[in-house]
C-alpha cells in the first residue's frame, strides 16, 4: 500500500493534476480581485459574490466550480489508470507473480485512488483558503441560512465539505477501477469514466428522467450545500455515503469478476 | 472453466442485492400498520386536542400538477433566479419539489427554511420580529408584527436590543389558544362533519407511517363528479394528533398532484438560537410594513385579501365545484407580461388559460379572471352569462 502511494504521488502526472486543481481557486481569487466591478449577487456561480467580502469563500466557490468536471476528470484519470496502466506498461504480470493475489491488488489500487480523491479535494479547499486569506479580508462567514459563524468553525465546515466531496467521488473511482480491468489501454478507461460522470450529471438535470435520479452516482454531488446551513443538515451526507457505498460494492464486484477471471498476458 | 464463471457470480449478485436493499428500504414506508380503530369524528377531535406547541422537522413537498417543467440547468436553476416575485414565485413554490425545515416553539417563535440547491430562503419569526432572508441574492426583509398587548416600539433597529427571553410566550399570552372556549374539539368535529357531508364524503383510510410515526389517514372525497379533485388525504399522528402530511389527488392521475409531508420530525423544543436572526453583514435589508397578517410563503392563492367592495370576487357553484370570478383590474397587469405566464398559459377563445391537474385559471381578454378546481369548460360557462 505504501509503495503504491509512493508510485502514485511520485508521478509527474499526479502532481500536474493537483497543480491544475490548485490553479482553480487561485484563478478565481485573482480574477475577482483584479476586476473593478463587484460581482452582483445571484450572477455567476453561487458564493462568487461573497468572495470579495470574505476570502474564505474562495475555497467553497472553487470546490463548487470543480465538482462537475475538473474533479471527475482527475479522478477518472487516476482510477482508469489503475489496472489498465499496469497492463499497458507490461508490469501487471510481474505484480501478479508476487504471491499477493489479485483481490489484494484490486483493493490496494482502489485505496490509492480513494486517497487521491481526498488529496484532490483537500488541495482545492486548502489552496482556496490560502488564496482567499492572501487577497481578501477574512471575517465571519455567512451561511446559506443567513446565520453567521466564526472563522474557526468555517474552516471546519470547509474541511467537512472537502470530506463530503471526497466521499462523493468514491463511487466514480470504483467505476473507473471496474472499467480499467476490462482494457489494456488506460486512455480508454479514463475517457469512459469521465464520459460516464458527465452522462450521469446530464441525466440528473433532466426532469423527464426523474425516476432514474436516485440511482445516479452524481445525484448528491452538489448536496454539500447542506453543510452550509444552520443547523447542519446531515441527511444528505448520510444518503450520499449510502449511495456511494452501493456503487463501490457493485462496481467492486464487477471488477472482481473481470479481474480474477481474466488471462493476464501483459 | 466452471471456476472462471463462478468468479463472475459476485458481479451479478452484488448489484442485484444492492438494488434490492435500496428498493426494500423505500418500500418499507408503505408497510401496513395496525392502530386501534377510530371514527373520522374522533380523528378530527384528536387534531383539536393536539397540544404540540414545539417541534422541529423536515417537510418534503412534491407536485405533479401537469404544468411544463423547466430543466434545472446548472447549479442555479433559472426559475429560482426569479424566485420571490410575481407569478413565477407562486408556480415555483407550488409546482416543483421542495425540502424545507421547520422549527416551532410556542405561538411566537417559528422558522421555516426552504432548502434550494446551493441556496436557501428563510422565514424567521421571533416574537414581533419577522425576518425574510434569501441567500441567492443575499437580501433580507424585516417587519414588526402588530401586537395589541405590547407597548409599541419604534419600528426597525430591532436586532440590537432583541433577546429571545423578553418575547417569550408570556408576552403573547392572550393570543395563545390555551382554552378552546365554549366549543370542545369533539363538538367542532361533529359540526364540521355535518357541514361537509352534503359535498364531501369523509372516511378513515388505512393507517400509515409518516416520518417514522404511525398515523391515521382521513380521506375527504368530493361527492361532485365535476371537480378535478379526486381526494384529499390528511395524515394525523396517532400519538399527538398533529397533522403530519396532506395529499391532494386529482382525477385520472396515479401520482398525487400535490403532497406535503414531514419526512422527519421531533416534538422537542428546538434550541432557542435557531430563532435569533441578525441580517448578515453585506446583506441588503428592507423594512416592510405589515398591515395585518404575516405574509406566508407557500400559501397557495397569493391573492391580496384586501379588495375594495366593488372588486369583490363572485362565486358561482357550490362546494368543490365553486368558480371564483374576479372583475377586471384585480389581476396585476405585470402578471400578463411575466415570461412564466407566457410559457404556462395556452390560448383559448376570448383569453388565455392555465390548466393544471388540480386548478384551472381562465384569464379573459377583458381583464376578468376565473379560477376553480374544475375543468376549463366550467370556467368558460361561468364567464359567459355576463
Amino acid at each position: 500500500m505504501a509503495s503504491e502511494l509512493t508510485v502514485l504521488f511520485r508521478r509527474l502526472r499526479t502532481w500536474a493534476m493537483l497543480l491544475a486543481l490548485a490553479a482553480i481557486p487561485i484563478l478565481i481569487a485573482t480574477a475577482v480581485r483584479l476586476s473593478s466591478h463587484p460581482v452582483p449577487p445571484g450572477r455567476g456561480p453561487a458564493f462568487l459574490d461573497r468572495v470579495s467580502q470574505n476570502g474564505l469563500f474562495v475555497g467553497m466557490t472553487a470546490l463548487l466550480v470543480s465538482v462537475p468536471l475538473f474533479l471527475p476528470i482527475t479522478v477518472g484519470v487516476v482510477a482508469g489508470d489503475t489496472i489498465a496502466g499496469e497492463a499497458n506498461l507490461g508490469t501487471l504480470r510481474y505484480l501478479l507473480v508476487a504471491p499477493a493475489g489479485r483481490v489484494r491488488l484490486l483493493l490496494i489500487k482502489y485505496s490509492a485512488a480513494a486517497v487521491f480523491c481526498l488529496a484532490a479535494t483537500v488541495t482545492v479547499a486548502a489552496v482556496g483558503v490560502l488564496a482567499g486569506v492572501a487577497l481578501f479580508p477574512v471575517g465571519p462567514v455567512t451561511l446559506l441560512s443567513g446565520d453567521t459563524i466564526g472563522v474557526g468553525e468555517s474552516l471546519l465546515r470547509s474541511l467537512l465539505i472537502a470530506a463530503y466531496i471526497s466521499v462523493s467521488l468514491l463511487g466514480l473511482a470504483a467505476i473507473g477501477l471496474a472499467i480499467s480491468t476490462f482494457t489494456d489501454i488506460p486512455v480508454g478507461a479514463m475517457a469512459a469514466t469521465v464520459v460516464l460522470s458527465v452522462m450521469s450529471q446530464v441525466a440528473d438535470n433532466l426532469p423527464q428522467l426523474e425516476w432514474l435520479h436516485p440511482w445516479l452516482f452524481s445525484q448528491y454531488w452538489l448536496g454539500f450545500a447542506d453543510l452550509l446551513r444552520q443547523p447542519i443538515s446531515w441527511t444528505t451526507f448520510g444518503d450520499n455515503a449510502l449511495l456511494q457505498a452501493g456503487y463501490i460494492l457493485a462496481a467492486g464486484a464487477i471488477a472482481y469478476g473481470r479481474f480474477t477471471s481474466k488471462d493476464v498476458l501483459s | 472453466m466452471a471456476r472462471k464463471w463462478l468468479r463472475w457470480l459476485p458481479a451479478a449478485v452484488v448489484p442485484a442485492v444492492v438494488a434490492a436493499a435500496a428498493l426494500t428500504g423505500s418500500y418499507q414506508a408503505g408497510a401496513a400498520v395496525n392502530l386501534p380503530e377510530k371514527s373520522s369524528a374522533e380523528i378530527i377531535a384528536m387534531i383539536g386536542h393536539s397540544e404540540v406547541r414545539a417541534l422541529s422537522g423536515t417537510l418534503r413537498q412534491t407536485s405533479e400538477l401537469g404544468i411544463p417543467q423547466l430543466p434545472a440547468a446548472g447549479p442555479i436553476p433559472s426559475v429560482r433566479q426569479g424566485a420571490g416575485q410575481g407569478l413565477a414565485a407562486v408556480i415555483e413554490l407550488t409546482g416543483t419539489a421542495h425540502t424545507a425545515r421547520i422549527y416551532l416553539d410556542g405561538p411566537s417563535k417559528a422558522r421555516l427554511q426552504i432548502m434550494d440547491t446551493l441556496a436557501e430562503r428563510d422565514v424567521v419569526r421571533n416574537g414581533r420580529d419577522l425576518w425574510l432572508y434569501n441567500s441567492a441574492d443575499n437580501s433580507a426583509a424585516h417587519a414588526t408584527l402588530p401586537d395589541a398587548t405590547a407597548t409599541r416600539r419604534p419600528p426597525g433597529h430591532g436586532p440590537a436590543d432583541r433577546s429571545p427571553a423578553d418575547r417569550g410566550p408570556a408576552n403573547n399570552g392572550p393570543k395563545t389558544p390555551a382554552t378552546p372556549g365554549i366549543a370542545t374539539p369533539e363538538a367542532i368535529a361533529q359540526r364540521f362533519l355535518a357541514a361537509a357531508d352534503p359535498s364531501t364524503e369523509v372516511t378513515v383510510g388505512d393507517a400509515t407511517i409518516v416520518a417514522g410515526r404511525t398515523a391515521y389517514q382521513l380521506v375527504l372525497r368530493p361527492r361532485s363528479t365535476v371537480t378535478l379533485v379526486d381526494s384529499v388525504t390528511l395524515a394525523v399522528d396517532a400519538a399527538s394528533g398533529l397533522p403530519l402530511g396532506i395529499q391532494l389527488r386529482s382525477r385520472g392521475q396515479a401520482a398525487p398532484a400535490f403532497s406535503l409531508a414531514f419526512s422527519d420530525i421531533s416534538l422537542s423544543a428546538p434550541e432557542s438560537s435557531v430563532f435569533t436572526f441578525t441580517p448578515p453583514h453585506g446583506a441588503s435589508v428592507k423594512e416592510m410594513t405589515v398591515p395585518s397578517a404575516a405574509p406566508m410563503p407557500g400559501t397557495k392563492h397569493a391573492v391580496p385579501g384586501t379588495h375594495p367592495a366593488a372588486d369583490r370576487p363572485t362565486v358561482t357553484g357550490k362546494g368543490w365545484d365553486a368558480v371564483v370570478g374576479f372583475p377586471a383590474g384585480v389581476l396585476p397587469a405585470d402578471v400578463r407580461s411575466d415570461p412564466a405566464f407566457a410559457q404556462l398559459a395556452q390560448a383559448v377563445p376570448g383569453g388565455r388559460a392555465i390548466t393544471t391537474s388540480l386548478v384551472t385559471v381562465l384569464m379573459l381578454d377583458d381583464g376578468r379572471v376565473f379560477a376553480g378546481m374544475v375543468p376549463l369548460e366550467r370556467l368558460q360557462a361561468a364567464a359567459s352569462p355576463q
